[in-house]
């Protein structure tokens, strides 16, 4: 049949030989591609239907006359990555680092059935002996019941503030994360779990579930609030569960959402065994709006949280340290924190994009202190940081960046970064 | 203590169940044959835009890669041209139906959404953005299109079917 068919279309295009006289070779491939589309139209409309497309097919590809990517099934690569450059004002050192280069496989099993991932490498190089990191930031299947019903399951990102879903470089402002999203919500903060998300009305989302928790008996960094004791999906203790909840209404310009996340964190002391019949829940929640009109970019986020149980924290604390000759420090109490954030797109032409922007920031780690027992408050929890930068898009996936950082408590902070990011 | 996974866990059966009760759509909000007929009125025969290397090179420009087909079917009359498009947002195809009316677009709906995010491009205060825009010099759109926090490449794959339609209205019609 097709070698018929292909005899007939040579047959039918050479029968057009004056046309063929003078025509160059793309003309002649395009009558030669007509006239067998012409024929196949014609064997289609004569044969019996033998196969009925089902009704819920997303593969419009040969209608479309094109490949169908993923519309059928298949897998793709995604990924995002940046370079930075700080130099520090007080001493004078300066660093670089490929901070992180991120790669993920999607996967269509289905018409709704999806796998989501991510791996991720810090810092270039991981070994025992350096910093680097490798980890799984996400691997969640999803299952697409309706744009309102989606079920998910597996290692997800947790839906609070606005960097810890969408933290892609070209997506933010300045070189390093903000610092609201980095010490107060954990980003890129990721819990194993299951959850129910979609899309309702005029661009309401919402997205609910329950997933692991942190565990209060592996807090080793105050400075950073809770993060320390997250667990990202490694080994991690399920004693106690966590339940969370989001709702973001966008529409074009406009972003205003909110997020809630709560649970024990003893973990009946798994990692800490003076913790063992302790709740020590956290309660962590934040709000944030942004806004964009006529090149302005504005953008502001609330978060706090606190963690209970902190005298206990405490001395679990201080147990731990005094069985490993370590230093205690003080288990954090209340975290919050907020920022605004001013952008101006004054530059685009084609794909460059030139954004200046402003940010101010405050950070309040609240601990709970011991000054008996050497456990007090670092004066570098409440800060307030004052970021002045632009944003110079190469392409809307790659960005350069350069910005300034002043911080008011720990000056040693202050500095230049100069940093490249990309996403694709 | 143990009484909160079991609350927990009671949450989560209850958000499933509501989610089981959500059955109801798929995320094919309309098949392309019924969007151009509803445009139309009728079926009318689609007719074909060979792509060149000429107008495959001038696509790529607008798309930031070569188109995936050698050909475009489409649909119109002496003003209107109907084009069925297809891009890439973040990991799949938006499939989005535009109607180009004397050199400008008159609606756009899309027509298939697959990816689990990013739905919001086919809300009306999304779409209502490309009414009447014409490709200005660079086959650039005459207008900016207000973006959707956290579905910054859907916004793009958008814009970019937008200028491409306008390209191929123009194209087909000399």
């Amino acid at each position: 049949m097709r070698q018929s068919t292909l005899a007939l279309a040579l047959a039918a295009a050479f029968a057009r030989a004056p046309a063929f006289g003078q025509a160059t070779v793309d003309q002649k491939l395009q009558i030669l591609q007509q006239e067998i589309d012409d024929l196949k139209a014609q064997a289609r409309r004569s044969a019996a239907p033998t196969q009925q497309a089902s009704p819920y097919s997303l593969d419009y590809s040969s209608m479309l006359d094109r490949s169908s990517g993923l519309a059928s099934g298949g897998t793709n690569i995604v990924g995002y990555g940046e370079v930075g450059y700080g130099k520090f004002r007080q001493s004078g050192n300066a660093t670089a680092d490929l901070q992180r280069f991120v790669f993920g496989f999607n996967h269509r099993f289905d018409e709704r059935l999806t796998l989501h991932s991510e791996v991720e490498f810090e810092h270039a190089i991981v070994s025992k002996d350096d910093h680097g990191e490798a980890e799984i930031e996400q691997a969640w299947l999803n299952c697409k019941m309706s744009d309102a019903v989606n079920l998910k399951g597996g290692l997800f990102l947790i839906p609070l503030g606005i960097l810890n879903e969408t933290h892609e470089p070209p997506t933010y402002y300045g070189v390093m994360r903000n610092q609201v999203e980095t010490r107060i919500i954990p980003t890129t903060w990721r819990e194993l779990g299951a959850g129910v998300h979609g899309i309702v009305g005029e661009g309401i989302r919402y997205d609910v579930g329950i997933t692991t928790n942190f565990d209060s008996g592996k807090l080793d960094d105050p400075t950073t609030g809770i993060r320390s004791a997250h667990q990202e999906g490694q080994l991690a203790n399920a004693r106690n569960l966590a339940v969370y909840g989001a709702l973001n209404y966008r529409r074009p310009g406009l972003l205003v959402g909110g997020g809630v996340f709560t649970g024990d964190t003893g973990q009946n002391g798994a990692s800490n065994p003076a913790l063992r019949g302790v709740s020590a829940r956290l309660t962590l929640w934040d709000v944030h709006a942004q806004y964009r009109v006529a090149g302005l970019d504005l953008q502001a986020l609330y978060a706090a949280g606190s963690l209970g149980d902190s005298d206990k924290l405490n001395a679990a604390i201080l147990a731990n340290a005094t069985a490993n000759g370590t230093t205690p420090f003080a288990a954090p109490k209340t975290i919050r924190g907020g920022f605004v954030q001013a952008a101006y797109h004054s530059y685009k032409r084609g794909n460059f994009d030139v954004a200046p922007f402003v940010r101010y920031e405050r950070i309040d780690i609240k601990q709970q202190e011991d000054p008996a027992n050497g456990q007090l408050q670092d004066p570098n929890n409440i800060e307030r940081t004052k970021t002045f930068g632009v944003n110079f898009w190469v392409h809307p996936q790659v960005v350069l960046k350069a910005d300034v950082q002043r911080y008011a408590i720990d000056k040693s902070q202050d500095r230049l970064d100069l940093g490249l990011g990309f996403m694709f | 203590m143990t009484r909160r996974p079991r609350r927990s866990l009671a949450l989560l059966t209850l958000a499933l169940g509501a989610a089981a009760a959500g059955l109801v759509r798929g995320e094919i909000y309309q098949a392309p044959d019924a969007f151009v007929a509803e445009v139309f009125g009728s079926r009318p025969a689609p007719k074909v835009l060979w792509l060149t290397q000429d107008l495959q090179a001038q696509a790529a420009a607008i798309l930031g890669h070569s188109p995936a087909q050698v050909r475009q079917r489409y649909w119109s009359d002496s003003r209107k041209s109907v084009w069925i498009l297809e891009e890439i947002g973040k990991e799949e195809l938006i499939t989005a139906g535009f109607v180009v009316v004397d050199g400008r677009i008159d609606h756009v709906r899309v027509l298939v959404y697959r990816e689990s995010r990013g739905q919001e491009v086919r809300t009306p205060s999304f779409l209502k953005q490309f009414k009447d825009a014409k490709l200005a010099p660079g086959d650039r759109l005459d207008r900016e299109i207000d973006g959707i926090a956290g579905a910054t490449l859907s916004v793009a794959a958008m814009e970019r079917m937008a200028r491409l339609a306008l390209f191929f209205d123009r194209t087909s019609r000399k």
